[in-house]
């Protein structure tokens, strides 16, 4: 499997969500980083023909995927943002149903929903209405539909928003488990979210991609150092507007601080080993806001 | 999946208050058409309606059932004129006046020919039938096609040449003598349809006005769109969906409401004349063939609107912006007729196909390639082909759509 994005481009009015993007993917697990509005989104929904890009043109081994039709969505299993479902339908119609619209037929579309209903640990729900999940439920529900078709290209776009610690862990683990011999492409803005499970990382900026590779060469990019140093609680703001903080840790003798900076902050302050939230606060900095929280 | 596309649209609660209202209505239409049907008892005076009236006065009619040949008209002004001498109708007791009116519901509906073959045009003279001799009797069908002529000669309206022939020819055309028995049932079923027709293409227009914008609406268009059929096959199941609703309920209520009425009214009298009823109607039909032209009609218009609130619903993603569009298809074009003067075109309105009723009534005439035609066997076939174009627009609009 072989998916590539030749300058890749989407322009709303003025505003281009995707800028020129080129990329090569194969078989493994990609991580797509990126503060809201970076374009991830607009990104995966071209990569489900849900969007037709304004420039350039998508190839899955070579062919454009729009003109694939329907023989490229066969390879293809989408779990988006905002999951919608039918309230009024029980997991295992849900299920059943999305099977129909993926060409599943109906004797192996009930196997396969009664599999995945397991796989993903709602067999007690399978005849709950989808409108009475929680959650992670209603999650483990779409990623159940995402995995019907056994899809060679899993698409998941944020998977783990509003997920409790316990939830999110879960769900990490399964797609780890899933992602086995096929493409699989994750977008979140959680970094521990794909630092564990992606191959390969890319950080998206303004619709390009400012960065990409493995976790540590992503980590090793970042041109500046980690330091932690102990302040006392009133040098705190002065910090702040001195450098980028990555965390803070208030303690009886101070606060302790984590700083990226070339230089060292304080003469007091240690190195420490970076960490992908360092490297992702380096690249998106302050600019982790809502605005275009849906592009 | 055109089973799930359809669950969908059951699912929905708003939908199952929809059915239920739907049958709701049917009750109450129901009951108010059997109450359309009016019996005088002859002892005491006194009216009942519905089924013990329908009873009554199907044995009071058939006492006259058989060919209306010149001897029956003869014998009907007999008869009324014997009643009229009677104590009862001399009387100026209104109680003992109803009596003598009891006493004429076996020919009331030949009564009813006359006063209509006897009566100046457009109008209802109800006492012409007390004047009517037996030898002016004998002349009833004939006086159908005089007045005719005299009307189209007068100039009240201006028909053109080849609609005055087709008129004429149409009326001499008609099978005499007629064919008469009971019909109380059919006249009173065609008589309130229209208005349930109107109900049942709003309701269906309802059901299915989410078909395609609920995708949208409960964000289920990304795994839609993405999944392998979901820009072809899955299309066509939602538009065939949407079609099976729309026949399935029009067919399912319209059975109902037909089987209600007749069982109740009767189903006597399906292949008498629809002039026995609608004595100027240029069809030559009978009720039968009548309710079917009504029902085909009220078919054609319950689809476009069906259809028409689909494509809305692909196109403009809103449900309720979707479920408006029958409403305004057929309720706001006859509220546009009345104020703006568009007399050629009102006719071929699409809520003109859900008063296919008043059309055999009334002179309706179009004139298309030098043939004229009765506008209601134009517009259900055009509107039909309407509904057909519609449908690969509506296709188009869906597999194009973009999640944005």
């Amino acid at each position: 499997m072989k998916l590539e994005l030749n300058n890749l481009t989407k322009i709303f009015g003025d505003y281009a969500a995707v800028d020129h993007v080129d990329l090569v993917m194969g078989n493994g697990v990609y991580g797509l980083l990126g503060v809201n509005g970076a374009g991830k989104t607009t990104l995966m929904r071209m990569l489900c023909t849900l969007l037709k890009p304004t420039e350039g043109c998508i190839l899955c081994n070579g062919r454009d995927i729009f003109k694939m039709d329907g023989e490229y969505r066969k390879l293809l299993g989408y779990l988006p943002q905002d999951f919608g479902f039918y309230p009024e339908f029980t997991v295992q119609d849900y299920l059943l149903y999305v099977a129909t619209i993926k060409g599943i037929r109906p004797t192996a579309a009930k196997k396969r929903v009664k599999e995945l209903i397991g796989q993903v640990g709602l067999a007690r729900a399978a005849g709950k209405k989808m409108k009475k999940l929680s959650g992670g439920m209603k999650r483990r529900a779409g990623i159940a539909q995402a995995m019907l078709n056994n899809p060679e290209i899993l698409i998941l776009d944020e998977p783990t928003a509003g997920l409790d610690p316990n939830e999110r862990i879960r769900f990490r683990n399964l797609i780890s488990e899933l992602s086995e011999d096929r493409l699989v492409l994750l977008s979140t803005h959680i970094v521990s979210d794909i630092e564990y499970i992606a191959n390969e990382i890319w950080l998206m900026k303004d619709g390009r991609f400012v960065h990409r590779g493995t976790t540590d060469a992503v980590i090793n990019s970042m041109p500046e150092t980690v330091w932690e140093c102990l302040v006392s609680k009133d040098m705190v703001s002065q910090f702040i507007k001195a450098y980028k903080i990555s965390n803070m840790k208030t303690e009886p003798q101070g606060v302790v601080l984590r700083i990226i900076s070339q230089e060292k902050p304080m003469p007091d302050a240690k190195w420490v080993e970076a960490s992908l939230e360092d490297v992702f606060l380096y690249y998106f900095g302050e600019k982790a806001g809502e605005e275009n929280a849906a592009i | 999946m055109l089973q799930f596309e359809i669950r969908k649209v059951f699912c929905k609660f708003k939908n199952r208050v929809a059915i239920f209202l739907l049958l709701v209505l049917l009750i109450a239409t129901s009951i108010l058409t059997m109450n359309r049907v009016e019996y005088r008892d002859a002892e005491n005076g006194d009216a009942v309606s519905g089924i013990a009236a329908a009873g009554k006065l199907r044995a009071e009619q058939n006492k006259w059932a058989g060919e209306l040949t010149e001897d029956v008209f003869v014998e009907a002004v007999r008869e009324n004129a014997r009643i009229n001498q009677s104590p009862e109708a001399q009387s100026e007791d209104i109680s003992e006046q109803n009596k003598a009116y009891a006493k004429k519901q076996g020919i009331s509906d030949i009564n009813d020919l006359m006063i209509n073959a006897f009566s100046e045009w457009r109008d209802y003279d109800y006492f012409v039938v007390d004047r009517v001799s037996e030898e002016e009797a004998k002349q009833v069908y004939a006086r159908r096609i005089s007045s005719l002529k005299k009307y189209l000669d007068s100039g009240e309206e201006t028909f053109p040449e080849a609609q005055k022939e087709f008129l004429i020819q149409r009326y001499e055309s008609l099978k005499t003598p007629f064919h008469y028995e009971y019909m109380e049932g059919w006249k009173a079923l065609l008589q309130n349809i229209s208005t349930f027709l109107l109900m049942l293409a709003l309701v269906i227009g309802f059901l299915v006005s989410g078909i395609f914008s609920d995708e949208f609406q409960t964000k289920a268009d990304s795994i839609f769109f993405s999944s392998r059929l979901g820009r072809n096959r899955a299309i066509a199941s939602k538009i065939g969906a949407g079609i099976l609703i729309t026949t399935i309920i029009y067919v399912v209520f319209l059975v109902l409401y037909t089987a209600v009425v007749l069982l109740a009214l009767g189903a006597d009298g399906a292949n008498c004349p629809i002039q026995l009823d609608l004595w100027r109607s240029s069809y030559n039909i009978t009720f039968l063939q009548a309710y079917l032209l009504i029902a085909a009609g009220g078919y054609v218009g319950t689809l476009l609107a069906a259809v028409a609130s689909m494509v809305v619903s692909a196109a403009t993603r809103s449900t309720m912006t979707a479920a408006i569009v029958p409403f305004l298809i057929l309720c706001a074009f006859p509220f546009l007729s009345r104020i703006i003067t568009l007399p050629g075109l009102c006719s071929f309105f699409p809520d003109q196909l859900l008063e296919v009723y008043l059309n055999i009534k009334d002179f309706n005439l179009v004139e298309l390639g030098g043939r004229v035609m009765s506008v209601s066997t134009v517009i259900i076939p055009a509107y039909l082909i309407v509904c057909l174009c519609l449908l690969p627009v509506l296709y188009g609009i869906y597999k194009k759509a973009e999640v944005k």
